[in-house]
């Protein structure tokens, strides 16, 4: 037996074998051909050929920026808006007393998750269209004359993302909020500071974790999010992750989707880079 | 500064009653609780959990509102003033130091929330980590710290403020039996040093008796009697302070007549009858009564060996009784006796005098003794 074989077997590592192989063949393996892809040349239907080329790069970051810009835009802003909507009501949740209360609100905010997401966004449609349910409303009560374009706009894929992504803010905020003992408010209080110190010095420092883990849970998935913005933005809320879609279609251009692949990779671990180290310094290592 | 306003109460409580709901019925955790603290004293708040005590110092501290009466310390009421307006400032059961600031800054928040300067803060952070005698961890992490570090820096924190009152909820209910002891007296030093009123919360007798200049026993919710240790421990009032405090031997009996002097006669369940001291709180009618008397205050003869003088011999009982049982516990023997059939008592004797042990044996008959100002009858 070879000396790194047995090395293996006593120390367990053998045991990780399954698993990097799984991730050898499904993920670094793709991850590897997108990275080459991206700087090939685009052949007929779309595949990539030879000889290798930074062209893809140069629209990526020529034409094609405005919608990368729009897609970080939009993730931040979601991101933003499910933390402002989310940390009081993860706080509600947790600091019920009763315990059937806190388990009620906390299966409602997990309910959506029961239909099917696709189906979910295509109600938003109804909701926002021209017919839709809220222009009827509002124009019933002659509060508007004519329908708002409320349909295929960005705004439209805001609340979509924001509606989609809520409860992944609001959970690990919850389980934050949890395991804060509520004793360091009163000796806050006891010290001398009022709610908001006491909430800016004490409560949402100890709650970061959560904050950060909803942030990073709201943010990734909203950058790259190609349901929301196809169903609900129509031209104008057009996403990286509806432009990546495209490129692999029929007529596609397979280097190009590849490089706007790597370029969305990239933000979104540069933003994963942001978590872990506000994680760190908050636990003050 | 030693210029006293009279009258000087740091803290008044007036006719306190706290109610918790609690799954749709109400509790009554403190009822109808009243009590003067002055100036610099270490007030003791014992009972046993659940007793309403620290129920009673988070009303002082104002984490909580009471149903019914109100708060003065200072002789300013408290009526509305949030916990971080009051003069007032707590060491926690758990500590509850910032887990995520250093020792310096959990030290040192109080004194910001004050609007003291970094810099000064600092200085007086250093200065109040000097006086808990833990220099030079101002640093560290709270969980870097042993429970009786973390013990001192909470005291730091709370010092730091300069309180006009210290509230402590069972401070040294953490530490080791050694560790508490050493802060017992450190922590009465330390009172006495900073001369700032201390209303400590316990459930342990005896740091409440070593510790306090007052003690108010606690159960129910009820402030069942407030007094020196010395007070307390001798003249207990009630049935329930005697018990809680020390060990006690509970004799029933019928109260058949009550003298001017304070003392009465009480006939026992065989028929002796002996002469004690009547509680200042026993009801008004005579009848079924405990007599109270602790272990310590009875002494033990042979009949070859008759008590020793006591004084005025009207003033003390004598009785014949069997001696059934000795324990050994270190310092003292405790003696377990019966007279007549029905009562049985503990004496206790200091383990000095190896012959006088030796000379009282298990099945023996002997004669037990006491003063009758160390005992007290009680209601029953």
């Amino acid at each position: 037996m070879p000396r790194w074989l047995s090395r293996a077997r006593k120390n367990g590592s053998l045991l990780a074998l399954p698993t990097v192989l799984w991730l050898v063949i499904f993920f670094v393996t793709p991850l590897v051909i997108v990275l080459a892809f991206s700087f090939m040349s685009r052949g007929r239907g779309g595949v990539a050929i030879m000889p290798f080329t930074l062209n893809h790069y140069e629209r990526t970051f020529d034409i094609f920026f405005i919608i990368l810009q729009r897609s970080i835009g939009l993730a931040a802003l979601t991101t933003v808006i499910c933390l402002i909507a989310g940390y009081p009501l993860a706080f509600f949740i947790s600091t019920r007393r009763r315990r059937l209360v806190q388990q009620i609100t906390l299966f409602l905010v997990i309910l959506p998750f029961w239909t099917n997401f696709l189906i979910r966004t295509y109600a938003w449609r109804i909701l926002l269209g021209e017919e839709g349910t809220i222009n009827s409303a509002l124009l019933n009560l002659g509060l508007i004359s004519e329908p708002l374009p409320l349909l295929n706009t960005q705004l439209a894929v805001l609340i979509g993302l924001v509606y989609g992504f809520l409860p992944f803010m609001v959970l690990p905020i919850f389980a934050s909020v949890e395991r804060f003992n509520f004793r360091y408010v009163d000796a806050a209080h006891d010290l001398g500071a009022n709610d908001i110190r006491t909430f800016l010095r004490i409560v949402l420092p100890l709650t970061m974790p959560g904050v950060l883990a909803g942030c990073a849970l709201v943010f990734i998935p909203s950058v790259g999010a190609f349901v929301t913005p196809d169903l609900l933005g129509g031209t104008k809320g057009l996403m990286i992750g509806n432009l990546i879609n495209n490129q692999f279609g029929g007529s596609g251009n397979m280097p190009l989707g590849s490089a706007l692949s790597v370029v969305m990779m990239a933000v979104v671990m540069l933003s994963l880079l942001v978590y872990v180290f506000a994680n760190r310094r908050d636990r003050g290592a | 500064m030693g210029v006293k306003q009279m009258p000087s109460y740091d803290v008044e409580l007036v006719d306190i009653v706290k109610d918790f709901e609690s799954g749709g019925g109400r509790v009554r955790a403190v009822d109808h609780v009243s009590v003067q603290i002055e100036d610099s004293e270490f007030f003791a708040l014992l009972g046993p959990s659940g007793c309403g005590k620290t129920t009673t110092l988070r009303l002082i501290a104002g984490f909580e509102q009471p149903t019914a009466g109100h708060i003065l310390i200072r002789g300013r009421a408290m009526e509305g003033i949030p916990a971080y307006h009051r003069p007032v400032n707590t060491v926690f059961q758990d500590y509850a130091l910032f887990p995520h600031l250093t020792v310096e800054q959990n030290i040192m928040f109080g004194l910001q929330m004050e609007g003291v300067h970094k810099k000064e803060a600092r200085v007086l952070a250093a200065e109040a980590l000097e006086k808990v005698r833990l220099p030079g961890v101002g640093e560290r992490k709270p969980h870097q710290l042993s429970g009786g570090q973390q013990q001192r820096v909470a005291l730091a924190r709370a010092l730091v403020k300069q309180p006009a009152v210290l509230l402590l909820d069972e401070p040294l209910g953490a530490l080791d039996l050694k560790l508490r002891k050493n802060m017992q007296f450190e922590l009465k030093a330390l009172q006495r040093d900073v001369g700032i009123t201390f209303i400590y919360v316990t459930h342990d007798q005896e740091e409440a008796i070593t510790m306090a200049d007052r003690i108010a026993i606690m159960n129910d919710g009820l402030m069942l009697q407030v007094g020196t240790p010395k007070q307390i421990y001798e003249h207990p009032e009630t049935h329930f302070v005697a018990d809680f405090i020390g060990e006690t031997n509970f004799i029933a009996g019928t109260l058949i007549e009550r003298r001017a002097d304070g003392y009465g006669t009480v006939r026992l369940g065989d028929g002796t009858v002996i002469r004690a001291q009547l509680s200042e709180t026993l009801g008004g009618s005579a009848g079924t009564v405990t007599v109270a008397i602790r272990p310590e205050r009875i002494s033990i003869s042979t009949p070859l060996n008759p008590p020793k003088a006591l004084g005025n011999a009207d003033e003390a009982t004598v009785l014949d009784a069997l001696l059934v049982d000795s324990q050994y516990i270190g310092t003292d023997t405790r003696y377990t006796l019966r007279i007549g059939d029905e009562i049985e008592l503990v004496a206790r004797l200091q383990n000095i005098k190896d012959q006088e042990h030796a000379a009282l044996k298990i099945g023996g008959n002997v004669k037990v003794f006491w003063q009758d100002s160390s005992t007290t009858v009680l209601d029953k």
